[in-house]
């Protein structure tokens, strides 16, 4: 892989902790030696939130998809509507 | 994959999602949505009210399942009531604090309360997500949200190997990078 895939990859081994993260000692000798790697690291991490908020938001509209399926589409919004304001 | 509702491990469920998540949900929300609509309906909510707590729990539910954090004492029908349940006496309280409150329109925002709050920045990602081509973000979320296994990406997306998925996928993830830096340094030098 190219040398910014690469360090893609170094950094997500090392924010996952799994077992092919470098040793601690190593990866704070890297970011010694390395003046970018901790903010690349952090930039990261928030890329990781995104594709997480990005991931619920599609799981959301699949469970819609399904609901309308099963129980036929969604009241309109003003039914809705009509329905949260009624008194009985 | 079938599976009996009162017979299903932590395990059996994520496989099941993972093998075909359509299926497994659309299986789930038949078993259990009744239950929750009649809890709901009963303790004062309306039918959207049902659904939009309903697809809470559910996406609880499946984050624990797949990250392999789901520790089941009962059948998934049965946690996923129980979720709905406490999500719900929550947003009755949430309510009753600001009676003039209904449920959102966007659900995902109950979420957002009830969860500790993500980055602001995730919330800056996740436009440059929407806005990635149609096969990066399949990828990039089947692997990073989904957890689907490389090998199942490289077979729906047609790649001949798991090294090829796993290369596209770092491609992907470094376009977003890309993307999400120069609007961010754009931001901060038009100060």
């Amino acid at each position: 892989m190219r040398p910014e895939l690469e360090r893609l990859r170094l950094i997500e081994q090392q924010l996952q902790g799994g077992p092919a993260a470098l040793p601690a000692d190593e990866w704070n000798l890297r970011l010694l030696l390395d003046g970018e790697l901790q903010a690349d690291a952090a930039a990261q991490q928030q890329l990781y939130q995104g594709l997480r908020l990005a991931g619920r938001r599609q799981l959301r509209q699949e469970l819609v998809e399904i609901h309308t399926r099963l129980y036929g589409p969604p009241a309109s919004p003003w039914a809705r509507l009509w329905q949260r304001m009624k008194p009985w | 994959m079938v599976f009996s509702p009162h017979l299903l491990s932590a395990a059996t469920l994520r496989a099941a999602l993972l093998a075909n998540r359509e299926q497994a949900l659309t299986r789930l929300y038949r078993q259990t949505f009744p239950a929750v609509r009649r809890h709901v309906s009963r303790h004062g909510g309306s039918a959207e009210d049902a659904q939009d707590i309903f697809h809470d729990a559910l996406v609880i539910l499946y984050e624990h399942a797949v990250g392999e954090t789901l520790a089941l004492t009962a059948a998934p029908g049965t946690y996923l009531v129980s979720i709905a349940r406490n999500l719900w006496r929550h947003e009755q309280r949430r309510r009753a604090r600001l009676p003039q409150d209904a449920l959102p329109d966007d659900p995902g925002l109950l979420a957002a309360e009830a969860a500790p709050a993500p980055e602001e920045t995730g919330f800056a990602v996740l436009d440059y997500v929407e806005r990635l081509g149609a096969k990066c973000k399949s990828v990039l979320l089947a692997f990073y949200y989904f957890q689907q296994p490389l090998t199942q990406i490289a077979e729906a997306n047609g790649y001949r190997s798991v090294r090829s998925a796993t290369v596209q996928k770092f491609k992907c993830l470094e376009r977003l990078r890309q993307a999400v830096r120069a609007v961010f340094s754009t931001e901060t030098t038009e100060y």
